[in-house]
């Protein structure tokens, strides 16, 4: 949309002859990757591993060898974002005490991996595949349920912190096309239906069962099988009779 | 025109000198030095005839030049007095009191009356003038110590 | 990006991979025969190499030069910028020279259509997003992309975007006072990152955020700290580091560039001094392998404009008042002489950090004249045992340079990275690259790498001596160790007892080479070795001893003679450039020239001798130190016998010959003999803790009389000390 207003202005303008002198950057990422204090997120909210996750942690770093430790960064910043609900400042200052690193190295790491979420997400991390496949069988209309379901728009939180709506390149599940990733769960061969069931049970603080809802189980053809229902044919199969 | 005879005479008397100086006098160069006496004798005259007449136009040149220093004064509002005019002109006068030659003080004659005049129409400009009034040219320092105080090393 | 050297470098000890590496080292150093040369072709021109050498290594060996931003040949290859693409036949794609190990009969072409082909195409893409600002960019002129875009990229553009709707913008970050960001101008090469991490060892530069977001900075708040900071200035190959000092204040094309000696620590740093309309605009270094290679510190490249700040320019005589009125050089000079006349033979002179080789010996053989010996230097040195009779017993012997090779350094009571931050580059070098170990005696310090703090107590150094520690073993196992002794802790009272026991642990060293050099003393002012080469007694105590009535100052700035050790009527002369300490208790102001006006002589703390040239007319009616001291013997009947440079040099030689063998380290002789006599000095140690006056970054920036005037050097201050309030 914004594109093609754009082409539209600039063309509009073209053709009065004005230039624009207009100089700022398309925004390319919804996300910053430069650090902002702000009352959530900064160095004085203090951050620890809970008694359980030291324990994880502890184990994540035994499997690293002596001398690689600093390749445990990834899962220690998965597990301080499972813990707090997403990854503040105060976290990465942590795991980067933990590993013995400077504190740039991790925010290195932080800021690469978009999955690492730097800012204030919701309980319920709902992520919309628009990606070819999904949107062919329907994507835009699970969106829609989900923005009037919630009243969110994409990249936004809901006020009680349950709620944080992204739209997603591929998750790799275009067999069961439309899906939602919620967390870690994935809810696939969606209708409009599914999506608010779903999301009701979410909003009843129940946990709806994860996969396909149209009665398959996995990524097999809905229904009986198609391909593949007779015997294996037997040794010889193909081969030209005079060999 | 004028130099080229000076320089022309100076060179005769060089070489007359030479002569005087070998000790193989000849009938020959004898006779030579003789001739070169009379041309010595019977050099033009630039204006005077002799020493008195040369006295006299200096005597007038410095009259004339006296009697228009105040009026010098006025016209090219220089910061100087008639009397400090008075005192530099006769400083000019007798810089050159030591020359005889008749000739040359014609010439010095001819150059005071030319500066006169350019100075009377008002030719030069306040600067030519004060220029008669420049300090003296320091020499250049050449041991360390002046060369230091005077800001070359 | 730089991987291999981080964990090392910052892994704790016992995380460290040090031991793993030092294992595969040894092992390959067992099976140690030079493998064979192998033979490849550049543009057909064949050329024999080591195995490992990369494309561009051995395109320069015959040189060839390919284009790179991001490769630097100090800093770990990072392949990132993909300039230095080049063909090689039967290879699919073009290959990064600057990544890629030659193989065996590889042909090179370095100048193909392909190779063309690919530069053109990796230009087009950095000036995709690089802004078209050279004319108001500080690297204009001096710029790597403006260079190679002329060189090797395309002569049309493709660009039609002149709405300007998508060229990347990235908002700049504040590095501090010394460096001035403009990120949309960076192309990524990572250069800085790299030197942060590797040299300067303060990762506090990253990138953030991936593809067409990835910025380069600090993600926090935070500025880039350092002593060594202002390389990145240099490294940057494009203007988005540039130097803030500097900005907007001239363009490479009209500055004329003088080469000369940096003396504001007593490295000897090579620097070129930028002046334009008779001032100094900017200062950056040369490259001198055995001294700074390519980097200079900050304070030797910022604090140039101290030199415009707090200077005498004109003589200056304190009148009934006890105010300092400015006179012309004849009564200056006259009163002076006036004194000196009065005192006879009771006058002393105290060098300062800044006095030059050539005022140093004018002075000397002026009071030589006069009947005086009492010729000091500011900073002290122990003078029992063999003194500085014997230059072993006060060179950093075993050269700047050697510190790369060394295998385990023991530092005494020397903070090396503020009192010598080319010297605490090399330790880290060795650190990262040559399983350096390194043990401390003296204040814990942050020297950017890790080292085993044995304690700040002198007893430890006795039992060093004595062979009772634990760090003996080391040392005697160390095939080249070296002992680095501050010229701060020599200064105290028990100096010598130090440096003795220093002795005697040299001594109980076994180097596997003969010529390897295991103490060395580091000092902290460019102008003491060329003092005690030329026979100045260190330490002011002589002085102090004789009551002088005149005292000569010669830019001594550091305090080390007060008003109050002297007799009341005694009369102060100061010779210098800055109206600093020295030139407060002075009667008499004899205003010198500074480093950056001076064709001098300064010996570095390895025993270099080095020249500095004139880059810019002394200010007022300053003069040339020793001229002043030549021009003042005259007025007092002692005429020295030398009027013009050569002149004062020939003098030079004659005392001492290495003074005027610019560039090359006399070294010392007579090793065992000093350490001989050590062996019979009396002196105890005692018990105060060893103690250096640098001990943070705060305390680096303003030390002498020059960085003391530098405003810039004052932000720097104010930058650390507001850093410090930093969370982060």
């Amino acid at each position: 949309m914004l594109p093609t207003l754009r082409t539209i202005t600039n063309g509009l303008k073209r053709s009065l002859g004005l230039r624009s002198i207009q100089t700022t950057s398309v925004v390319h990422h919804e996300s910053l990757f430069v650090h902002r204090d702000t009352p959530e997120d900064n160095p004085d909210i203090p951050f620890t591993f809970t008694t359980e996750n030291k324990k994880r942690a502890e184990a994540i770093l035994a499997i690293y060898p002596e001398g690689h430790k600093r390749a445990a960064m990834i899962p220690l910043l998965d597990l301080a974002q499972r813990q707090h609900g997403w990854l503040p400042i105060s976290a990465m200052h942590h795991v980067a005490e933990i590993l013995n690193l400077p504190r740039m190295r991790v925010y290195e790491v932080a800021t690469f991996y978009t999955m690492f979420m730097r800012k204030p997400t919701g309980k319920y991390h709902i992520q919309i595949c628009t990606t070819t496949p999904c949107w062919l069988r329907g994507s835009d209309a699970i969106l829609d349920t989900i923005k009037k379901n919630l009243n969110l728009e994409v990249g936004e939180t809901s006020k009680d912190m349950q709620f944080t709506l992204s739209e997603v390149e591929c998750l790799g599940a275009c067999v069961n096309a439309p899906m939602v990733s919620i967390n870690d769960d994935y809810y696939e061969d969606l209708t409009v239906q599914d999506t608010e069931e779903i999301l009701a049970d979410l909003k009843a603080g129940k946990k709806p069962k994860p996969g396909p809802r149209n009665g398959r189980f996995a990524a097999e053809p809905l229904g009986e099988p198609t391909s593949l229902k007779g015997e294996p044919p037997a040794a010889g199969f193909g081969i030209r009779p005079d060999l | 025109m004028i130099t080229t005879k000076i320089l022309n005479l100076l060179f005769i008397l060089f070489f007359s000198c030479q002569c005087h100086s070998a000790r193989t006098v000849t009938c020959d160069r004898k006779m030579a030095h003789q001739t070169i006496r009379q041309n010595l004798k019977q050099v033009k005259p630039i204006l005077s005839l002799d020493k008195e007449e040369a006295r006299k136009r200096v005597l007038s040149l410095y009259k004339a030049w006296y009697r228009q220093l105040p009026y010098i004064v006025k016209q090219y509002d220089i910061p100087k007095t008639a009397e400090q005019l008075k005192q530099k002109l006769r400083e000019e006068f007798t810089k050159h009191q030591d020359i005889k030659d008749v000739r040359v003080i014609d010439m010095l004659v001819i150059k005071g009356q030319m500066e006169l005049k350019e100075t009377v129409n008002i030719w030069k400009q306040k600067g030519h003038l004060m220029s008669y009034f420049k300090d003296t040219w320091e020499p250049k320092p050449t041991d360390f110590l002046s060369k230091f105080l005077a800001g070359k090393e | 990006m730089l991987r291999t050297t981080l964990g090392k470098v910052l892994t704790g000890g016992s995380l460290s991979p040090k031991r793993v590496t030092a294992v595969v080292r040894a092992a390959s150093s067992q099976t140690g025969k030079k493998p064979e040369q192998i033979e490849v072709f550049i543009d057909d021109i064949p050329v024999k190499v080591d195995p490992g050498t990369t494309v561009l290594q051995a395109a320069a060996m015959i040189g060839i030069e390919i284009p790179r931003f991001c490769y630097h040949e100090r800093l770990a290859v990072a392949g990132n910028c993909r300039m230095c693409l080049v063909e090689v036949e039967k290879s699919p794609k073009p290959v990064a020279a600057c990544a890629m190990p030659v193989m065996k009969g590889w042909r090179i072409k370095t100048d193909s259509e392909m190779t063309k082909k690919a530069r053109e195409g990796i230009m087009e893409f950095l000036l995709i997003n690089h802004p078209l600002d050279c004319p108001i960019c500080d690297q204009g002129g001096e710029c790597d992309l403006q260079d190679q875009s002329m060189a090797f990229g395309s002569d049309r553009s493709r660009f039609v975007d002149i709405d300007h709707t998508g060229k990347r913008a990235v908002e700049d970050k504040d590095l501090g006072p010394l460096i001035k960001t403009v990120m949309t101008r960076c192309i990524h090469c990572t250069r800085c990152i790299r030197f942060a991490s590797e040299v300067a060892g303060v990762d506090d530069l990253g990138t953030t955020g991936r593809g067409n977001d990835m910025q380069i900075g600090t993600y926090v708040e935070k500025m880039f700290l350092s002593e060594l900071s202002g390389n990145v200035i240099d490294l940057c190959p494009v203007g988005a580091l540039t130097s803030k000092p500097y900005s907007f204040t001239a363009r490479p094309w009209e500055i004329r560039k003088i080469d000369s000696i940096d003396v504001l620590d007593a490295v000897g740093s090579n620097i070129v001094v930028s002046s334009r309309t008779g001032e100094v605009m900017r200062i950056m270094p040369r490259v001198n392998e055995e001294i700074n290679e390519e980097w200079i510190a900050d304070k030797s490249r910022f604090s140039y404009d101290g030199l415009k700040r707090q200077r005498l320019i004109t003589p200056m005589l304190r009148d009934n008042t006890g105010e300092l009125k400015p006179v012309d050089w004849e009564a200056a000079l006259l009163t002076v002489a006036k004194q000196i006349r009065n005192a006879g033979s009771s006058i002393g002179a105290v060098a300062g950090g800044f006095a030059d080789a050539e005022v140093l010996v004018a002075v000397k053989d002026l009071l030589n004249y006069l009947g005086s010996e009492a010729l000091c230097t500011e900073h002290t040195f122990p003078l029992d045992g063999s003194g500085t009779d014997l230059r072993s017993s006060y060179l950093l012997n075993n050269g700047i340079a050697g510190a790369e090779e060394a295998d385990f350094v023991l530092l005494v009571g020397t903070n090396p990275r503020f009192e010598a931050p080319l010297l605490n580059s090399r330790l880290r070098k060795a650190y990262v690259h040559n399983e350096l170990d390194v043990a401390l005696i003296g204040p814990k310090v942050d020297l950017r790498y890790q080292y085993q703090h044995l304690g700040d107590s002198p007893s430890i150094l006795q039992q060093l001596a004595n062979g009772q520690h634990e760090v003996n073993k080391k040392l005697k196992a160390a095939k080249k160790p070296l002992i680095i002794v501050g010229s701060e802790v020599l200064a105290r009272p028990d100096g010598s007892a130090i440096l003795a026991a220093a002795q005697k642990l040299s001594a109980s060293t076994s180097p596997e080479e003969q010529n390897w050099r295991v103490l060395n003393v580091l000092h902290k002012v460019a102008s003491q070795v060329a003092a005690l080469d030329i026979g100045y007694t260190p330490g002011v105590d002589r002085i102090r001893e004789l009551n002088p009535k005149v005292l000569l100052l010669l830019g001594a700035d550091d305090g080390a003679i007060e008003k109050s050790d002297l007799p009341n009527d005694s009369f102060i002369i100061y010779l210098g450039h800055h109206g600093d300490h020295g030139a407060s208790i002075a009667d008499a102001i004899l205003p010198g020239v500074a480093y950056t006006e001076k064709q001098a002589t300064y010996v570095n703390t390895e025993g270099r001798a080095q020249q500095t040239l004139v880059a810019v007319s002394p200010p007022g009616r300053a003069r040339d130190d020793w001229k002043i001291i030549r021009a003042l013997s005259e007025l007092l009947g002692a005429k020295l016998p030398y009027d013009n440079l050569n002149e004062i040099r020939d003098r030079l030689e004659e005392v001492a010959p290495h003074l005027t063998k610019y560039g090359e380290a006399e070294t010392a002789n007579y090793f065992k003999q000093a350490q001989e006599l050590s062996k019979g000095i009396k002196t105890q140690l005692d018990n105060s803790p060893f103690d250096v006056k640098l001990k943070e970054l705060s305390d680096y920036f303003m030390t002498d009389s020059i960085s003391r005037a530098s405003p810039t050097m004052a932000k720097c201050v104010q930058a650390v000390l507001k850093q410090k309030q930093s969370k982060f």
